[in-house]
């Protein structure tokens, strides 16, 4: 399982056009899909290859690993984490009343963003999203909805009290191209997988400390026993690194939809300066604000945990840094 | 039945899914320019309902302006009255040049800026105005996917068919994409 070298940043940007950003984008999110689905599959595999010898049917870890168990457990994770996303998606847009403080306000509480809502739904040629504010000082925006058609976007009041115009439309651009993207949909499944990646590492974990997996160890000798001890090295350094390398494709997921949304923002204001004017100011004021937590932060526009700089370890960072941001926004002068 | 037979009803099946499917493109495609066709529409006629009460609540405040707001009226009753795509396109870039200069001498009228009234109004038309563009950037973007598929092969066996044609782009002059310089929050 061979993770592509370019997938965190891929240097050497050349002068490219928001289409063919988009493009790469997708085929990046495509990779790291493929990626995570291996990791579940592989997860699955060494534990079914585990009950198969405990069973005794087969007399060598190769044939183990290659037998019906193994596959059988590889399927089993692979649909398994399908159909938890299925019903993940099921619950719809739920997550905006996880997120505390946010309230939707009227056309006449808030008429500008309504207005640049209704013209980023226009250039995007989508329904227009309901538009939620938190009130908080602390400048920020989010999107949320898993179908196009049943969004929301919601800004703080901070950002609206410190943004210009065209900096709001950027901003809004940017949310309106999670939606467009299906990115909230997206995150779920994401998250789902990696979430079912982590519990099932977890339990074979322990079930082997607990001697469920492996009791036959001693009984067991000779060339058996030998394939067994590679399969339980096998099946230990895939539990505890199979979660850790789901999580950073969550992260690379996340950086890469980032990245999209900002291309899809300037396709449809074609007008990069103000996303980079808006990104500048967010990122100066980002901070936490009541209602953010973990689970909600690769929601918003600017993470408002954390900061992210060229500086910090990029792999577990859940937005690209801003100076990386900014760097291709302007290589998309359009 | 043998092999063969299947193979050619499995072929025959497939090119009914293809024609179907194309067939289907092919009107989502066309609605979807149309759609954004009646957006602008909507747009525009909007603009031409807002122009009249903003030149009337900032009349007497630019009393020296009296030349200005006169092209503004005259710009947008041309726009009304204009018929056709391209008589359509002229009238309104003129009309959005208008209102473009009118926001910049508003600028020099400081009391303005205190009249809730002149800045929700303002508002309005800024945001018509963009709503126009990102509408016919919309339109034109679906344009250009209908007519390249109408145009391309294989599907423009179909489309020659069923009489679906390339439609026209919607060219308002560059004036439009001018925004008026106007610093609002």
């Amino acid at each position: 399982m061979s993770v592509p070298s370019s997938v965190p940043a891929p240097t050497g940007l050349t002068g490219t056009d928001f289409l063919s950003a988009q493009r790469k984008n997708r085929r990046m999110t495509r990779w790291l899909l493929i990626i995570l689905t291996l990791i579940a599959a592989g997860l699955g595999a060494v534990i079914g290859a585990v009950l198969e010898f405990e069973g005794g049917t087969a007399s060598d870890a190769f044939g183990a690993l290659t037998g019906p168990a193994a596959i059988g457990g590889a399927s089993l994770l692979a649909v398994a984490s399908l159909s938890w996303s299925g019903i993940a998606l099921g619950f719809g847009d739920r997550m905006v009343t996880g997120l505390a403080g946010a309230k939707e306000v009227t056309r006449e509480e808030e008429p500008q963003l309504h207005n640049i809502v209704e013209e980023m739904a226009l250039a995007a040629g989508l329904p227009k999203p309901r538009v939620l504010v938190i009130e908080t000082e602390v400048p920020n925006a989010f999107a949320t909805g898993m179908r196009t058609s049943k969004a929301a976007i919601g800004v703080t009041r901070g950002l609206l009290q410190t943004l210009t115009r065209s900096e709001l439309q950027g901003v809004i651009g940017h949310e309106m191209g999670h939606v467009a993207n299906l990115d909230t949909r997206y995150m779920t499944i994401v998250g789902v997988t990696v979430g079912l990646i982590s519990m099932v590492a977890e339990i074979a974990l322990r079930s082997m400390q607990w001697g469920s997996l492996g009791r036959s160890r001693s009984s067991s000798s000779g060339k058996k026993g030998g394939g067994q001890a590679i399969l339980f090295i096998l099946l230990i350094v895939f539990a505890i690194l199979a979660p850790i390398a789901a999580k950073l494709v969550q992260f690379a997921v996340s950086r890469q939809r980032e990245y999209l949304a900002d291309a899809t923002s300037v396709q449809f204001t074609r007008n990069p300066e103000g996303l980079i004017g808006a990104l500048r100011k967010l990122t100066e004021a980002a901070k936490p604000f009541p209602g953010v937590s973990g689970a909600t932060q690769h929601l918003f526009i600017v993470n408002p945990l954390r900061q992210f700089t060229s500086r910090t370890p990029a792999l577990f960072a859940t937005h690209p840094a801003l100076e990386d941001r900014i760097k291709r926004l302007r290589n998309l002068g359009t | 039945m043998d092999t063969s037979t299947w193979v050619v009803i499995g072929i025959a099946g497939a090119v009914v899914l293809w024609l179907i499917a194309t067939y289907n493109r092919l009107v989502s495609l066309r609605n979807q320019a149309q759609n954004a066709w009646a957006q602008i529409d909507v747009q525009l006629k909007r603009r031409h309902d807002l122009v009249p009460n903003l030149v009337e609540v900032v009349k007497d405040a630019m009393g020296y302006e009296q030349e200005t707001l006169k092209q503004v009226v005259e710009a947008r009753n041309a726009a009304v009255n204009a018929k056709g795509p391209a008589e359509i396109g002229a009238a309104e870039g003129a009309l959005t040049a208008a209102t473009t200069k009118l926001f910049a001498l508003m600028e020099n009228y400081p009391q303005l800026k205190a009249n809730d009234n002149v800045m929700q109004l303002q508002e309005e038309l800024t945001t018509t105005e963009n709503k126009i563009s990102f509408a016919r950037q919309f339109y034109n973007d679906s344009i250009m996917g209908a007519n390249n598929m109408v145009q391309s092969f294989p599907a423009n066996l179909i489309a020659g068919t069923f009489g679906f044609t390339t439609m026209a782009h919607l060219d308002i002059p560059d004036a439009e994409r001018a925004v008026p310089k106007v610093s609002l929050r």
